[in-house]
């Protein structure tokens, strides 16, 4: 048929770095979401002052290129002497960085929650936790998860850059095949395939909440 | 007896086995500026495109042709539901297979402005919708051609639902940018400072130099879009 | 009473704990039972991969020789070019075996070993360019791998001869040079004569000949580590000895470059 270099053993490869790639997206995904909600909860319930220093600290890591905050961190903790994983290395900043994001998404979604609800809440003798639980977590998820999707597809495919590091990803993994058989097109639409497969189901998924959540407003 | 690894080197009372050399990154300085100029110039320019393509896309969405619409989709699913950095590698060395030879500054550009427009397209849809079709109706009744009603009424209306996203576009197209040095960009930001990192390995230095800079363009950006806002839309 | 038993535990606690205390690199790397070898993957015959995507050559052939000399296991770390010294540097890697050219700049940095391999540098450029010596790449497109040995020379060159049709382009990559130059980007790019042979055989980029030798000096590559790891690059030094007065090295050289082993001393000089 098509004559090419590309074998079974070079897709495994790619496979493996999809693999790593996903590895990277939920360790950094889960890191995040819950640092997200410890911090987007504070930021949403604290004066302004914390808020604002808070949210200064938080801007710094959205306002910086992904690639030169993995540069800094892997060089930061050589210079430490730390002995940890560039992979390691990548999951914290990438969670971080998740993170950020993650902090307004729960600070919107919390403060989406009108505060007349919350007060009839607490009128009816709730506590505030339970104020929390029952009223705001409910109706703040409706809002906050599209959004959320949204973010998980961002870092699935943020992992890409980890490559600078030395960490052999999908598109790493790619670019290997691609020196040794000399086939790019080829390598590069199958690499472009997996991540769509990968990205495609988390990306409908946010749509069809955002459809089917946005009657309820 | 085990070594511990993380006591490398007690002669050094600080864990810090590494001494900075600040004065080589400041004096890096205007180079590094330079490289700063080059990458807003690209994130602008790459906008520009995006913008323009993003529109054509949206239009091309909402039409009656299947053909446009289908182009359209699948334009708009491709960029965003692939890395932007792949995207770039595709435009460098798949075309380039193809026997077009891209360098790495258009490779970037042409990255850039591919993944902006599958972005802008979906917030120029949005924005669309957002505008009801009744003002458009109502400013025909009053006698306006479509393009004058189009320019007069529907327009600001549509720039103040997408005046946001945009402005975060533009931010995500700076950074965006930094890429430019995986295919091989020497001129921009980060790929000045990844030629000063090869030739003298201060890797920490420089690019905290550069990350300073890119947070303070960034910065600017945002400052400067909110001002506009405020004039903008003023009423 | 009660304070002497206290003295005697901790004067036998110090002498105990006293080889943590001078524990360097070398005794790092045969505790942990890993050497962490960065290799440059895209430069064959010194590293390349098989069709299996497994990293071969002389560098990893003599890593794994380390390796077991050392009593542990090899561990390959693919680094590009411009990436050798910051991975040692960062601490993803223990030593490199990746055909670093001993420069004083790096020494600045990093430590070499004595050389264990050198090279000759030729122009290597596709059919139809018409240069045929080095003197000839006046006036036309060049490039190399951004921080190399011969692409600071080539780059200094270039500047000299201030032709305007002429140019030098810096890359990441071995690779992405070798991309340019089957794609036309650049026409010609100074290499090693082994890695010249080795793509012009293998034949996967089309059209590429060698043009001529570069009238570069011997380019000596050595082993490289931290620079303060005295421990460890004098257990290179002497691993590089004993590499060639085995038999090793030349038995590696034919394995993959073929011919003899190249002169690896200075005449008149100690080191």
């Amino acid at each position: 048929m098509i004559e090419t270099d590309f074998s079974t053993t070079d897709l495994l490869f790619m496979l493996h770095g999809a693999g790593v790639t996903l590895a990277l997206t939920f360790w950094a995904v889960l890191g995040g979401t819950l640092l997200g909600l410890v911090l987007g909860l504070l930021r949403a319930v604290s004066p302004w002052w914390i808020n604002a220093v808070l949210g200064a600290v938080l801007d710094v890591f959205r306002s910086i290129p992904l690639l030169i905050q993995f540069i800094l961190a892997n060089s930061f903790k050589s210079i430490l002497g730390l002995d940890i994983s560039a992979f390691e290395v990548a999951c914290v900043m990438l969670a971080l960085y998740t993170s950020s994001y993650c902090t307004e998404i729960v600070r919107a979604g919390v403060l989406a929650v009108p505060a007349t609800t919350r007060r009839a809440a607490r009128s009816l003798g709730m506590t505030w936790w339970q104020d929390l639980r029952y009223i705001v977590f409910p109706n703040a998820l409706r809002v906050s998860l599209p959004t959320w999707t949204g973010l998980t597809l961002g870092v699935l495919k943020d992992t890409s850059l980890v490559l600078w590091i030395g960490i052999v990803e999908l598109l790493r993994a790619s670019q290997v095949i691609v020196t040794r058989i000399q086939e790019p097109l080829l390598v590069l639409g199958i690499c472009g395939l997996i991540y769509f497969l990968m990205s495609f189901p988390i990306s409908r998924l946010g749509a069809h909440l955002e459809t089917r959540w946005r009657e309820y407003d | 007896m085990p070594a511990d690894r993380a006591l490398r080197n007690p002669r050094d009372v600080s864990a810090m086995n590494y001494t900075f050399h600040w004065h080589q990154a400041l004096e890096a300085l205007p180079a590094m500026l330079a490289g700063a100029l080059v990458t807003v110039e690209t994130a602008l320019l790459s906008m520009l495109i995006g913008i323009a393509c993003g529109i054509g896309l949206a239009l091309a969405h909402n039409s009656g042709n299947r053909l446009a619409r289908g182009f359209a989709t699948t334009w708009v699913e491709t960029a965003r539901n692939t890395p932007a950095l792949f995207q770039i590698y595709m435009t460098y060395f798949g075309l380039g297979s193809l026997g077009i030879f891209v360098d790495s500054y258009p490779a970037l550009l042409i990255g850039i402005s591919f993944n902006n427009a599958g972005y802008l397209a979906e917030t120029f849809r949005g924005g669309l919708r957002a505008v009801p079709p009744t003002q458009m109706r109502a400013a025909r009744s009053l006698g306006m051609s479509a393009p004058q009603a189009f320019r007069l009424i529907v327009l600001p209306q549509l720039l103040r639902t997408v005046f946001h996203p945009l402005t975060n576009q533009m931010v995500w197209a700076i950074l965006m940018t930094s890429l430019g040095v995986v295919v091989g960009l020497n001129s921009d930001l980060t790929g000045v400072t990844q030629e000063l990192n090869v030739r003298t390995f201060r890797t920490f230095e420089f690019f905290a130099m550069a990350a300073i800079i890119y947070y303070l363009i960034t910065k600017f950006v945002t400052l400067a879009s909110r001002l506009v806002a405020a004039r903008l839309f003023r009423y | 009473m009660r304070f002497n038993v206290l003295a005697a535990a901790a004067g036998t606690a110090c002498l105990l704990l006293s080889p943590l205390a001078l524990a360097d690199k070398l005794d790092d790397i045969i505790a942990s039972g890993k050497l962490r070898c960065a290799v440059v993957l895209d430069f064959p015959p010194m590293g390349s991969r098989d069709e299996k995507n497994e990293p071969i050559g002389f560098d990893v052939d003599t890593c794994n020789d380390l390796a077991k000399a050392l009593g542990v296991k090899a561990e390959i770390v693919e680094t590009p070019f411009p990436d050798r010294i910051p991975a040692l540097v960062s601490g993803r890697a223990d030593v490199g075996v990746a055909s670093t050219s001993d420069t004083l700049q790096r020494a600045k940095t990093i430590g070499f070993s004595i050389p264990y391999f050198a090279f000759k540098n030729v122009v290597l450029t596709k059919k139809g360019t018409n240069i045929t010596n080095y003197a000839s790449l006046k006036g036309h497109k060049t490039g190399s791998v951004t921080g190399t040995y011969e692409a600071i020379a080539l780059e200094k060159d270039v500047k000299k001869w201030n032709d305007p049709k002429g140019s030098f382009r810096a890359y990441q990559t071995q690779a992405d040079v070798f991309l340019a130059l089957s794609q036309g980007q650049i026409e010609a790019t100074v290499v090693t004569s082994t890695v010249a042979a080795a793509t012009v055989k293998a034949g996967k980029y089309k059209d590429l000949v060698i043009g001529g030798d570069a009238p570069y000096d011997i380019d000596y590559v050595s082993l490289i580590a931290l620079r303060q790891e005295y421990g460890l690059i004098n257990y290179l030094n002497l691993f590089v000895n004993q590499q060639v007065r085995t038999g090793r090295a030349q038995e590696l050289n034919t394995k993959w470059v073929g011919g003899a082993l190249p002169e690896l001393t200075i005449k008149g000089v100690y080191y």
